[in-house]
C-alpha cells in the first residue's frame, strides 16, 4: 500500500499533479505533455488515484483524470499545525527562561 | 526581545528544523528541557499548561510528559534518550502516548494514519557567551522518512496547491 508521502517523492507525479491543477486532462493528453508513453502514464496515475490524490470521471467515451486537493490539505493542515505547535512552545521556553532570569517581558503584545 | 536568528526550516533529508537564541546561558536552556520542574512551566503552546512530566536522563533512560489543552485534552508523549552530552547534545524519541506510557497510534490523536509512530529529535545548545543558540531538529515526519523523496518539491507544490484553492478552478 502506497503513503501519500511516497506518492508525493516521485517527480512524474508531482509534475502529474500540476498539470491536474491546470485542468482535468485525459491519458493520451498527459503523455504527450510529460513525453512519456501511454502505459508510463497509467501507471503513475494509479498509485496517484490509490492514495485519492487523482480520480477519474467518465464522460461519454473520454475518461478524465482530476486533481483531488483533499489529502493534500490534509498534509498541508497537518505539517502546518505541527510546526505552530513547536514555535508556540519555544516561544514559552523564551518567555519562561527570561522570568527565571527575573527580566521582563517586553513582547507581551501577542 | 526578538532576535533575527529564529528561523525554521525544512532540510534537505525532510527533518523539520528550528533555530531559536535565547537570552539565557547554556546550563539554563538545558535545564529547562531537563528538568520537570522546569518544563512543566513551559511545555505546551501559550494557553497550555503541563500536568505532568516524568524524566529518567540517562542514555535508555525514558521520559513521559503531557500537555493540556485550555479545552481539557491532555496530549502524552514518551520517548527515550539516545544520546547526551550534558549542557550540548540531548537526542531523544519521541512518539504520542497514553497517561499510562503506552504507545499509541497518532490516529488517537486525530492524526493521519501515514503519521510514523515515532520521531527522533535531537537538541543542540551553542553557547553564545551568555546567550544560547538551541538547534531543534525533528526528523521522521512524514515525509522525513523517504531519504530520497524532495520535500523541498512537494512544499513547492503544496504552497501552489493552497493558492489554487483560492481561485476558481479551470
Amino acid at each position: 500500500m502506497t503513503t501519500i508521502y511516497e506518492a508525493l517523492a516521485d517527480p512524474t507525479r508531482r509534475r502529474i499533479l500540476e498539470l491536474l491543477r491546470e485542468r482535468p486532462r485525459m491519458v493520451g493528453d498527459l503523455a504527450d505533455l510529460l513525453n512519456i508513453s501511454q502505459p508510463g502514464v497509467s501507471k503513475q496515475l494509479r498509485v496517484l488515484r490509490e492514495v485519492g490524490l487523482v480520480q477519474v470521471r467518465q464522460d461519454a467515451q473520454r475518461r478524465w483524470y482530476e486533481l483531488r486537493l483533499e489529502p493534500l490539505i490534509e498534509l498541508d493542515q497537518w505539517l502546518a499545525a505541527f510546526r505552530e505547535s513547536w514555535e508556540r512552545r519555544l516561544d514559552r521556553l523564551d518567555a519562561y527562561l527570561n522570568e527565571l532570569q527575573g527580566k521582563e517581558e517586553t513582547d507581551d503584545h501577542e | 526581545m526578538t532576535t533575527n536568528s529564529n528561523s525554521t526550516h525544512i532540510d534537505s533529508n525532510g527533518n523539520m528544523v528550528f533555530t531559536r537564541v535565547f537570552d539565557a546561558p547554556r546550563e539554563l536552556v538545558w535545564k529547562a528541557w531537563t528538568e520537570p520542574e522546569h518544563l512543566m512551566r513551559w511545555w505546551g503552546p501559550a494557553t497550555f499548561t503541563s500536568p505532568a512530566a516524568k524524566i529518567d536522563l540517562r542514555v535508555g533512560g525514558k521520559y513521559h510528559w503531557c500537555m493540556r489543552s485550555p479545552e481539557g485534552q491532555d496530549f502524552w508523549s514518551t520517548g527515550t534518550f539516545r544520546e547526551i552530552s550534558p549542557m550540548d547534545r540531548l537526542v531523544m524519541t519521541d512518539a504520542f502516548s497514553n497517561e499510562q506510557g503506552d504507545i499509541v497510534s497518532p490516529t488517537e490523536y486525530g492524526l493521519p494514519a501515514e503519521t510514523a509512530m515515532e520521531f527522533l529529535f535531537s537538541l543542540t545548545f551553542e553557547d553564545l557567551g551568555g546567550k544560547t543558540r538551541m538547534t531543534l531538529v525533528h526528523s521522521g515526519m512524514p515525509a522525513g522518512e523517504m531519504r530520497e523523496m524532495s520535500l523541498q518539491g512537494m512544499n513547492e507544490s503544496l504552497d501552489k496547491l493552497a493558492e489554487s484553492l483560492k481561485q476558481p478552478q479551470r
